[in-house]
């Protein structure tokens, strides 16, 4: 682990989503599905560097995915004008940034000081509450949304409009799932992590190990809901060009997010990535085969995992390699 | 200056006084024993001492600075380490994980990177002699080498108080002479005070400590060099009373 | 005239609110014995509203009559999906799951692929959709690991894993219910007249469903003091290692007190549709779920008459902040009144952490 090696684990990763992405470009046909698996794998990277890392369940989560929308909705909405070009688009992933980080802020104030199933408890409504603020005090046009792919037209011209929401929108997911892989395992390889390892072990004895746990959880939580707010002003805003409160505060995403980290391996690097593309490919599968039998079908499959194997695929990945060459590629 | 000071230290859980209004100093580099009979209140007074609990009464110096409302992680930056009455280490965390991870954020903490922490843990691997087991997770070791893991793990915090929650428990004696040895070792090369907390008065406390604090139903009952205290009345009443009630409870 | 609306309001939160205290003393019994928070409380509530629901519509029997239905169809699925799921993760003695090599994989895939060919025979019959054929085979291919391997308690700490166990219980049972109900949301109409107060009128089903949630409350208040069962379980909530000493069965305590907490969350999806006899749909437990979360830390989590007093607090301040709200101009009033109860729960938990603890020590 000393030295250059650390980081090795990140050229399976970058190669797993180069192949993804050279599959997509190659097959055509198959886009929207390769488009769909970058977010389900992005989505899981996010969610896994707070849940996977520390052992603690946001099941707000989504609504920092929300707000990232918004912040991307809002942006376009009313500087279209302005004649920044492509610059709105920067602008709006900053929104979309700040935003999920000023949520995960007032959320973690509170939250974050609060132990295992109180935190849970904290966390449950804050997609609902959310969404219950927007529409209720008729913030960003309240229940109605935003629509805003005319001040898309507008910004950017109707042919750059149309291929930033058909083609960019998606490979900024996966910049998305790159980018928080890299934090993921910049973390796992410094203080961050093993003071996150620690605190997920036993909170106690973490603290008296001389670990500000509070600090450590507030940097894992404030990062997965930055991410996410970037996942959302991206592979929902800038996809859709529109946003509706209640799609975008749908408790099912986080659903979704758990069973990735779940299926994949909760804390490790490369677990979301596997879990994404199972997940995402058994959903397309089972989308067009059962329609609406998704969740039927995968949660008793989270149940199982639990109770059955905990460790997730990559864990078992883990034991399977441990002691061979392979071992300083698998985390 | 004292390394440690409690003064009038109180704490209650609901109607009952866990630890009552207890005062003491520790001097650095001393070897005390805090001893008493089960529900005596030792660890409790370990965990205000160390900023698990805060204090409903009192005042808590540590190295010149008043404690009493830091947080535990606080404490530990001053050089306060602990191992606990059931080793907690780590379980997922590989043996030099775990050590490291003391090293990282302990005391000395601030300037060390990952990999110097590494290195930091390997060489108290070494004196714990679990070399062989540097690379397994924590969770799978025996209780006693779990035990070594924790205070391997406080003392590469680099602490100045090292505090050891019912350090012998579970031991034959063979390892307790080991354990005693391996206590004042630390002490003199590292010139670390040591409380160290033990259930019953025995060959390790008199091997080990220089002085001992009993505590009984929460209250300091007598606080004086070793053998004065194997010596003292009052001591023999809290177990021989004990001794006898349990006596009187089979019979 | 300001009195008037201000005892209104008064008295139609009182009602709602015992309702509201009923429908979350079985989240703080699971809590206080097991330390299990049921995060899909909801959902159970849900089953309790079809139950009303398709008794009503297709037997006529009338909601109050639900009753001890729904009690005892949420006992048998409080039973199941403890022996079932939560069991291996908190059980005292434990149930884990020994290692699972590639034999056991092997013979459950062979359960797996046994039960869908019985599921796809069967379906010549039955009409089957073949969902549902998955759903089974996925569940007993799991009832096959756990209880043909099952043996060692599981070395980590199962709070994150009963949170996430518990939140997928909920969504099987929503996504079962919709398979067979559909989505849309549903209602019936059970009319016994209305009392008139004066300053306010009253349904008289809604005065027999506060009724009926003061009654179920009276009962449990007596079963835990008076009867030796009840004061089993107590032993368990205020110290489960001394109850075992004692000689009390704390795994069967365990059972039983998950068992009967979803049975009186199943109760009161009854009494809340006799309150609110429309809306009933699979995911009405959405909201109900944060509500008794607010409920619960409002009057102590672990402690089931808590949470009967937090249900009626609740009860006061949502309908009156809904008042207050309605006079706001330019808002939404019933958006709002469901952000006020999130923000209600953040300031709780903000202000007494420490104290809403106290019963963990
Ligand atoms: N978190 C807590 N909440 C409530 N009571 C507690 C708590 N911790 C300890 N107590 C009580 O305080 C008293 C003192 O306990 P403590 O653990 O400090 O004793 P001890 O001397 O360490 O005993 P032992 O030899 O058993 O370790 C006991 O009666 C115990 O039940
Ligand atoms: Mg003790």
């Amino acid at each position: 682990m000393r030295g250059s090696g650390k980081y090795l684990p990140i050229v399976p990763v970058l190669a797993a989503y180069a192949l993804l992405l050279l599959y997509g470009l190659a097959a055509p046909g198959k886009w929207q599905l390769v488009a769909q698996l970058a977010f389900y794998c992005a989505l899981g990277q996010a969610f896994n560097l707070f849940m996977g890392m520390t052992g603690y369940v946001d099941f707000g989560y989504v609504a920092f995915l929300g707000v990232g929308t918004y912040g991307m909705a809002v942006t376009i909405s009313s500087l279209s004008d302005g004649g920044l070009g492509l610059g709105i688009i920067l602008i709006g992933f900053l929104a979309a940034a700040v935003f999920s980080t000023i949520l995960a802020m007032a959320v973690g104030a509170v939250a974050l000081r609060l132990r295992g199933a109180y935190f849970a408890i904290a966390t449950i409504g804050v997609n609902e509450g959310f969404r219950y603020l927007i529409e209720g005090a008729r913030i960003w046009n309240g229940a109605d949304g935003i629509i805003f792919s005319r001040h898309l037209k507008t910004a950017l011209g109707r042919k750059m409009a149309m291929t930033v929401s058909t083609f960019w929108a998606d490979i900024f997911v996966f910049g998305v799932a790159v980018l928080a892989a890299v934090l993921t395992l910049y973390y796992l390889r410094n203080k961050v992590g093993y003071a996150l390892l620690a605190l997920r072990e036993d909170e106690d004895a973490a603290k008296v190990m001389g670990i500000d746990v509070t600090r450590y959880k507030i940097i894992a939580f404030i990062t997965s809901a930055a991410l996410a707010g970037l996942l959302g002003a991206s592979g929902w805003a800038l996809k859709l060009t529109y946003v509706y409160p209640p799609d975008v505060f749908e408790i099912h995403y986080t659903v979704e997010a758990i069973i990735i980290v779940l299926l994949g391996g909760a804390g490790t690097l490369m677990g979301p990535i596997a879990g994404g593309l199972i997940y995402g490919v058994s959903k397309y599968f089972l989308a067009i085969t059962l329609p609406g039998f998704q969740l039927l079908i995968f949660a008793p499959i989270i149940i199982a995992i639990i109770v059955i194997f905990p460790e997730g695929l990559v864990g078992i990945l883990k034991g399977k390699v441990h002691g061979t060459s392979l071992e300083k590629f698998v985390i | 200056m004292p390394l440690l000071k409690c003064e009038h230290v109180s704490k209650r859980f609901g109607g009952m006084v866990a630890v009552d209004d207890v005062s003491f100093e520790i001097m650095s580099g001393e070897l005390m024993a805090i001893v008493g009979p089960n529900g005596a209140g030792k660890t409790t007074m370990f965990n205000l001492i160390n900023g698990v609990f805060l204090p409903d009464e009192g005042h808590i110096w540590f190295a010149g600075v008043d404690v009493t409302r830091f947080p535990s992680y606080k404490r530990a930056h001053l050089g306060m380490g602990r191992t606990f009455q059931i080793p907690r280490p780590f379980a997922s965390a590989t043996v030099q994980e775990n050590i490291a991870i003391g090293a990282m954020f302990g005391a000395a903490g601030g300037e060390l990177n990952v990999e110097e922490a590494m290195e930091v843990a390997d060489e108290y691997i070494d004196l714990i002699g679990l070399k062989a087991h540097r690379n397994k997770p924590a969770g799978g070791l025996t209780p006693i080498e779990k035990k070594l893991v924790e205070i391997a793990r406080a003392l590469a915090m680099k602490p100045r108080l090292l505090l050891m929650d019912e350090a012998m428990a579970g031991m034959n004696p063979k390892d307790i002479d080991q354990m005693v040895t391996f206590i004042r070792h630390i002490r003199d090369v590292e010139g670390i005070a040591v409380v160290a907390m033990v259930e019953h008065i025995m060959r390790a406390v008199a091997g080990l400590a220089e002085r001992v604090m009993v505590m009984h139903q929460g209250a300091k009952l007598v606080d004086e060099p070793t053998r004065e205290a194997l010596n003292d009345p009052r001591v023999i009443e809290v177990y021989l009373g004990r001794q006898a009630e349990e006596f009187n409870a089979k019979g | 005239m300001f009195f008037e609306q201000l005892s209104g309001n008064l008295v139609q939160g009182l009602i709602l609110g015992s309702v509201y205290g009923m429908a979350t003393m079985g989240l703080s019994l699971i809590f206080g014995v097991l330390q299990v928070v049921n995060v899909g409380h909801g959902a159970f509530i849900m089953v309790g509203a079809f139950t009303a629901l398709i008794l009503f519509q297709s037997l006529g029997v009338p909601p109050i009559l639900a009753i001890p239905v729904a009690l005892l169809i949420g006992m048998c699925l409080g039973m199941i999906f403890y022996y079932g799921a939560v069991k291996p993760l908190v059980s005292p003695s434990g149930a884990g799951i020994r290692k699972v090599g590639r034999r056991q994989l092997g013979k459950a895939a062979g359960v797996f692929v046994a039960v869908m060919i019985a599921m796809r025979i069967l379906s010549g019959v039955l009409d089957l959709n073949i969902a549902f054929s998955i759903f089974i085979a996925i569940i007993l291919m799991y009832a096959f690991l756990v209880y043909v391997y099952g043996g060692r308690r599981q070395e980590k700490g199962p709070e994150l894993a009963t949170l996430l166990v518990t939140f997928s219980l909920g969504v099987i049972l929503e996504e079962v219910v919709k398979q067979i109900f559909t989505s849309e949301a549903r209602g019936y109409n059970w009319d016994l007249g209305k009392l008139d107060l004066g300053f306010t009128v009253l349904p008289f089903t809604k005065i027999l469903a506060s009724g009926g949630s003061l009654t179920v409350a009276v009962l449990l208040y007596l079963w835990f003091n008076k009867t030796r069962a009840g004061m089993a379980m107590r032993s368990v909530v205020e110290d489960s290692v001394g109850a075992r000493v004692c000689g009390v069965n704390v795994d069967w305590q365990y059972a039983l007190s998950f068992s009967l907490g979803i049975g009186l969350t199943v109760t009161s999806g009854v009494l809340l549709t006799m309150f609110i006899p429309v809306g009933i749909n699979p995911y009405m437990g959405g909201g109900y779920t944060l509500k008794a979360f607010v409920i619960a830390v409002l009057g102590g989590l672990a402690s089931p008459y808590g949470a009967f007093f937090g249900g009626v607090v609740f009860g006061l301040l949502e309908n009156g902040s809904y008042t207050l709200l309605a006079a706001l101009p330019g808002g939404e009033p019933f958006a709002l009144t469901r952000f006020f109860s999130f923000v209600m729960l953040l300031v709780i938990l903000l202000i007494r952490p420490t104290g809403l603890l106290r019963r963990k020590g």
